[in-house]
């Protein structure tokens, strides 16, 4: 009797799971798989000597990889072509996608359905690589990196998830700002777009990274090299082993891995910080019902 | 913005007033959609307008009236069927592997207990999605080299598992493995996202009734969870197979000559045929992009059907 009491009374016992160590030692091998390439690849841009072996610590540190880059005209200037391209896509992606998708929402707009469908059919057909091309030829966007930013300038999608966004928003404050004497614009500016900061950040995250990871358009519009972004001069240098440099202080290995660093660098800065802005873009898209 | 009432608060329908008051008072919206209209006239239907070459012969600047030759001369091309068969088998493979392991992760990633060790797992898994092929290319590219200094093959060298350097993606029976080993890499982090979303939507007390009923914890995830995102696993399936066309950079950057067979997919074959031509026929690639567009448009069109009958909602 006195027994079962003391049972009863004992505080429950805090159980390790099987079931919970197993997990944690999976979980730990998938973000070791994730996160050791990457790891590699930072070590061996700081290693003066190209190894095999996988090391925590660069056991030659040097920094000649990133110089180099920094000193040859041939690796800077993609870079710099990458960083003003990004920039002003994201601007002008940011710009059509708020205007079309703040002119969507308005309700009493006669034409508001055709807009939509004018839009939506981009995304059911496209003409393809080859018309496009032509029309950007006669545009003279060929062999010219502002490509990038036409190209990237509005995504529909984008558009419509900005159209969703501001569809949330509560009529009563558009109502509230009217009466106080507010201008459509005044809305616009004073009441739209302060509120959708979160959303514009996540969508100018999503045309910055589209813009700036933009391999393909460069590969099939550009063949100048001053005009190139900064993936494809990594492209060239790694595949194709055309190593625009003279100088050989530094060996190739080290190189081709400071590139890559300097290709992946911008984001993952951002990316601690934005990680919620990231996946946000998402979940406007998919989940809203 | 909620939707407009139809009728004021007495109970009188609102009239709407003459169309012409109305597009007036529009006028600034219109204005604010004429950058739009512009952009997207130029960059997305103008060249839809240059699928008519399909019909003509294009060399030069030498353009003339051929019918349907091309599209002949496609349906007899071998290297067009292998491109369009490379096509359906490496999306719907790699959709289907990527989901699949997504999903896995998802719901074990969902028994983590502790939150903080949860949100930095994520912080990790959805890193490679951020970068672009051409890195994860080269990355990998270097990592799997014949060279002396290619991690893969000299550690398998040291530890005896191999005697001779494999060049892992020239190999025909290699390629396609390594090619959907390296999207679950990138990839399948990312595509947690929408379904550790749904599983935050799970009502709890269906872990308690089943907690009651003696449930283990696989069983529960068995019986709740799996079904749970039984849905979500159907729709991302069907947002993506509308996509299945389109691959093209994932596969550039990482095929060569000597595995065209296994990895040539329909836009890379439009590629090689229009810039590595020293007079390409953008006749011929234009038909090859137009039966793409028509058979990528069939399938948005009935993936949209499919979603609108799940879910009551289109793709599109």
């Amino acid at each position: 009797m006195a027994a079962e009491a003391k049972v009863a009374y004992r505080k429950p016992k805090k159980h390790i799971h099987v079931f919970d160590v197993v997990n944690y030692i999976v979980f730990v091998i998938v973000a070791l798989i994730v996160l050791l390439p990457l790891w590699k690849v930072l070590v061996d841009s700081f290693n003066a000597v190209g190894v095999y072996q996988f090391r925590f610590w660069p056991n030659q540190p040097t920094l000649a990889g990133y110089l180099t880059i920094l000193t040859t005209q041939k690796l800077y200037r993609p870079f710099l072509n990458s960083v003003i391209t990004t920039i002003l896509g994201t601007l002008l992606g940011l710009v059509m996608s708020t205007l079309g998708g703040y002119v969507l929402c308005q309700e009493d707009m006669p034409g508001r359905n055709a807009m939509s469908y004018f839009l939506l059919f981009t995304m059911i057909f496209s003409g393809g690589m080859i018309p496009e091309y032509l029309v950007m030829r006669q545009l003279g966007l060929v062999d010219n990196m502002w490509i990038l930013v036409v190209k990237h300038g509005m995504n529909v999608y984008n558009l419509v998830l900005m159209r969703n966004f501001f569809e949330g928003i509560p009529a009563s404050l558009f109502e509230a700002a009217k009466i106080d004497g507010c201008s459509p614009m005044g809305i616009f500016f004073r009441i739209v777009l302060p509120l959708s900061k979160a959303a514009l950040a996540s969508i100018g995250l999503m045309y910055a990274v589209t813009v700036w990871n933009d391999y393909s358009t460069v590969q099939i519009y550009i063949t100048n090299r001053d005009q190139v972004n900064f993936q494809y001069i990594l492209r060239v240098m790694v595949m194709d082993g055309d190593t625009p440099t003279t100088a050989y202080k530094v060996s190739q290995n080290t190189l081709y891995y400071a590139a890559i660093v300097c290709a992946i660098l911008p984001f993952m800065i951002l990316y601690p910080f934005l990680q919620q802005y990231f996946v946000t873009g998402v979940n406007i898209g998919a989940v809203k019902e | 913005m909620a939707k407009k009432p139809t009728k004021t608060s007495t109970g009188e329908p609102i009239r709407k007033k003459p169309l012409g008051t109305r597009i007036w008072n529009n006028r600034g919206y219109y204005l604010m959609f004429l950058p739009v209209l512009i952009y997207v006239l130029v960059i997305y239907y103008w060249p839809m307008l240059g699928v008519r070459y399909a019909f003509y012969d294009y060399k030069l600047k030498n353009i003339s009236y051929v019918g349907f030759k091309h599209f002949q001369t496609m349906f007899g091309d071998k290297d067009f069927w292998t491109s369009f068969k490379n096509t359906l088998e490496l999306s719907i493979m790699k959709l289907l592997i990527t989901t699949f392991v997504s999903v896995l992760i998802s719901v074990f990633l969902n028994e983590m207990g502790n939150l903080f060790v949860k949100k930095s797992l994520q912080t990790i898994i959805y890193l490679p999605h951020f970068m672009s092929w051409t890195v994860v290319a080269a990355i990998f590219t270097l990592f799997l080299s014949n060279s002396s200094s290619g991690f893969v093959n000299e550690t398998l060298k040291s530890w005896g598992v191999i005697e001779k350097s494999i060049d892992f993606l020239h190999k025909k029976d290699m390629w396609r493995p390594i090619f959907y080993m390296i999207n679950i890499w990138k990839e399948t982090g990312w595509g947690t996202v929408i379904f550790l979303a749904t599983l935050s939507g799970i009502n709890p007390e269906l872990y308690e009734a089943a907690d009651i009923d003696g449930a283990k914890r696989m069983q529960k995830i068995w019986y709740v969870t799996v079904p749970a995102l039984a849905n979500t696993i159907i729709i991302v399936l069907i947002l993506n197979l509308a996509k299945v066309l389109n691959m093209f950079e994932s596969v550039f950057v990482l095929y060569n000559t000597r595995v065209y067979e296994v990895s040539d997919v329909i836009s890379t074959f439009i590629y090689r045929k229009t810039f590595l031509q020293n007079i390409p026929n953008y006749g011929y690639t234009t038909a090859v992009g137009l039966f793409k567009s028509l058979v990528g448009c069939m399938l948005v069109l009935i993936c949209n059907w499919a979603s609108k009958k799940i879910r009551g909602r289109g793709i599109i």
